[in-house]
């Protein structure tokens, strides 16, 4: 009688335990979702901004014509891939758009007319608050991506994770070009 | 520069020192002081009006036999009539400092809402904290005042308000802004806002009560001497016994509300520096700023009481080296800066 009660209890403490340790992998999974929607936002808005500021800059910047079709293909790559819903292709498309825009930005600042017109100016304004929050969306999921993962892969929890399927989640890592600082040739 | 900074972090989390706060356990704490907090005070409020009760059946007792028993005994209908009025009012006070906290605080401080097209910079810089905590942006409030300072409130963190007074937002750089701006969505990150909200309605509240005791009480003092001249030595006694008990009664128990609220905020600060740089990433903005706070001479006229522990640094002292010391709400600013530069 005694035996079958602690057996019981023994029973009832495990299960509260992988009640535990299932909810706290739920609350990580809901928060890297989350942290990815806020990206998803973010990522948004810089694909409807890309457009109208190359579409402007094509008649200032005669001679960065390959540049700006670099941004618009990368730009359209990445609205494929976002489409596509696979997150890890969608992180790299991105990151090439990031790398582009990035020497668009540098090479940009040769040409003084084109930052003078005032509709350039609010875009440009307007894009780089943009990339500030696509950095700071980026960091949150990475942190919720870091405490996801760490769970699913760590001692108890992972025997949970197995049990119930949770994977692990990509980074939003960034390729290292856009990292580099950006070379301004000065002829 | 931004990247470079987040590498470094992930790459050393341990060397680092943010891995280390446990933002969630921060929150639980949070949630039962607030509870500890709500239901300490309510029972504060009985034993203070049963105190205030007492001694009012003990001073006005036409026998002195009965003043006499019920102050030895502790045992009085008033008292208990008193402490009952006193535990409804206070779960009532309560109820209101959990529905309407942020509001008496932001009316307190005198702030203002403002629009993004007023204010776009402010906007942003509250817009990308809020996405780096990952939490819903909070309203945004300016206070007029030359004085350099910042606070947030609110009941819960998807529902919080940020304010920020005029002279912070005329002195700082953007880096610097981001860095207070860092600061206060930690306090709403951590669940710190409710709590601190709570503590400045309801706190705000007891002073007031003891106050009016302390008050009650001399008035009373002098019309039971007149009477107790005729009665005999024990009553009396018994009387003076009640006056000190009262008055030491009075006089500590706002001194141990406001301990209570400060001894807890300024860990909080700490903690919410920490966590501001985690989402900023620089914790050269949140330094820079602080010095600057530090620096300014600016006055914070008007500025309430009992929200202190809620700004960034405090608005009435400056505190020396020496603040560890008892009635700080915040840690001084050097150790500040030199915890911050620990972070790297």
């Amino acid at each position: 009688m005694v035996e079958l009660l602690v057996i019981i209890g023994i029973i009832v403490l495990v299960g509260l335990f992988v009640a535990m340790l299932y909810n706290r992998l739920v609350a990580g999974k809901n928060q890297v979702e989350n942290g990815w929607s806020q990206i998803d936002v973010q990522l948004k808005r810089r694909h409807d901004l890309i457009p109208n500021l190359v579409e402007v800059a094509k008649d200032y910047m005669d001679y960065e014509q390959e540049t700006l079709q670099q941004v618009i293909a990368a730009r359209n790559g990445a609205v494929d891939a976002e489409k596509s819903g696979d997150r890890e292709g969608q992180i790299k498309a991105e990151g090439m758009l990031g790398a582009a825009l990035g020497r668009f930005m540098a090479l940009a600042e040769a040409y003084p007319d084109l930052k003078a017109n005032q509709n350039v100016a609010n875009l440009m304004e307007e894009l780089s608050g943009t990339e500030n929050k696509i950095a700071f969306a980026r960091q949150f999921y990475n942190d919720s991506v870091l405490a996801q993962n760490t769970r699913v892969q760590t001692f108890p929890s992972n025997l949970v994770a197995n049990m119930f399927r949770f994977t692990l989640h990509p980074y939003f890592e960034v390729p290292e070009e856009e990292k580099a600082p950006v070379k301004v040739d000065l002829r | 520069m931004a990247d470079d900074t987040a590498r470094q972090v992930s790459a050393e989390p341990a060397a680092s020192g943010l891995k280390r706060t446990d933002f969630f356990a921060a929150m639980r704490a949070n949630r039962r002081r607030t509870t500890v907090l709500c239901l300490g005070l309510i029972l504060l409020g009985g034993v203070l009006g049963y105190v205030i009760g007492l001694a009012f059946e003990v001073f006005t007792a036409q026998d002195p036999d009965f003043a006499l028993q019920a102050g030895l005994r502790l045992q009085s209908m008033g008292g208990l009539a008193a402490g009952g009025f006193m535990i409804v009012f206070g779960t009532l006070w309560t109820l209101v400092a959990l529905f309407l906290g942020d509001k008496i605080v932001l009316g307190l401080a005198g702030a203002r809402e403002v629009t993004t097209d007023a204010e776009p910079r402010l906007h942003n810089v509250v817009e990308e904290m809020a996405i780096a905590a990952g939490l819903p942006k909070p309203r945004v409030y300016v206070i007029e005042t030359p004085a350099l300072n910042a606070f947030a409130t609110g009941l819960k963190p998807e529902k919080a308000a940020i304010g920020v007074t005029r002279g912070l937002l005329d002195t700082l750089s953007r880096d610097e802004l981001q860095g207070v701006i860092g600061h206060e969505m930690g306090h709403i990150a951590n669940d710190d806002i409710v709590y601190m909200t709570a503590v400045g309605v309801i706190v705000g509240m007891v002073v007031l009560i003891s106050d009016v005791g302390l008050r009650s009480m001399r008035f009373m003092s002098f019309g039971g001497r007149s009477r107790s001249s005729s009665s005999n030595k024990g009553g009396n006694g018994a009387a003076i016994v009640m006056l000190v008990i009262l008055l030491v009664f009075l006089i500590l128990a706002p001194i141990a509300a406001k301990m209570l609220q400060m001894a807890i905020s300024r860990e909080r600060e700490y903690l919410a520096d920490a966590t501001g740089v985690k989402f900023t990433r620089n914790p050269l903005g949140l330094i820079g700023a602080l010095k600057k706070i530090d620096g300014s001479d600016a006055r914070f006229q008007g500025a309430p009481k009992a929200i202190q522990h809620l700004f960034i640094t405090n608005p009435f002292k400056k505190f020396g080296e020496s603040a560890g010391a008892l009635f700080s709400t915040h840690p001084a600013i050097s150790q500040r800066i030199e915890r911050l530069q620990n972070l790297g």
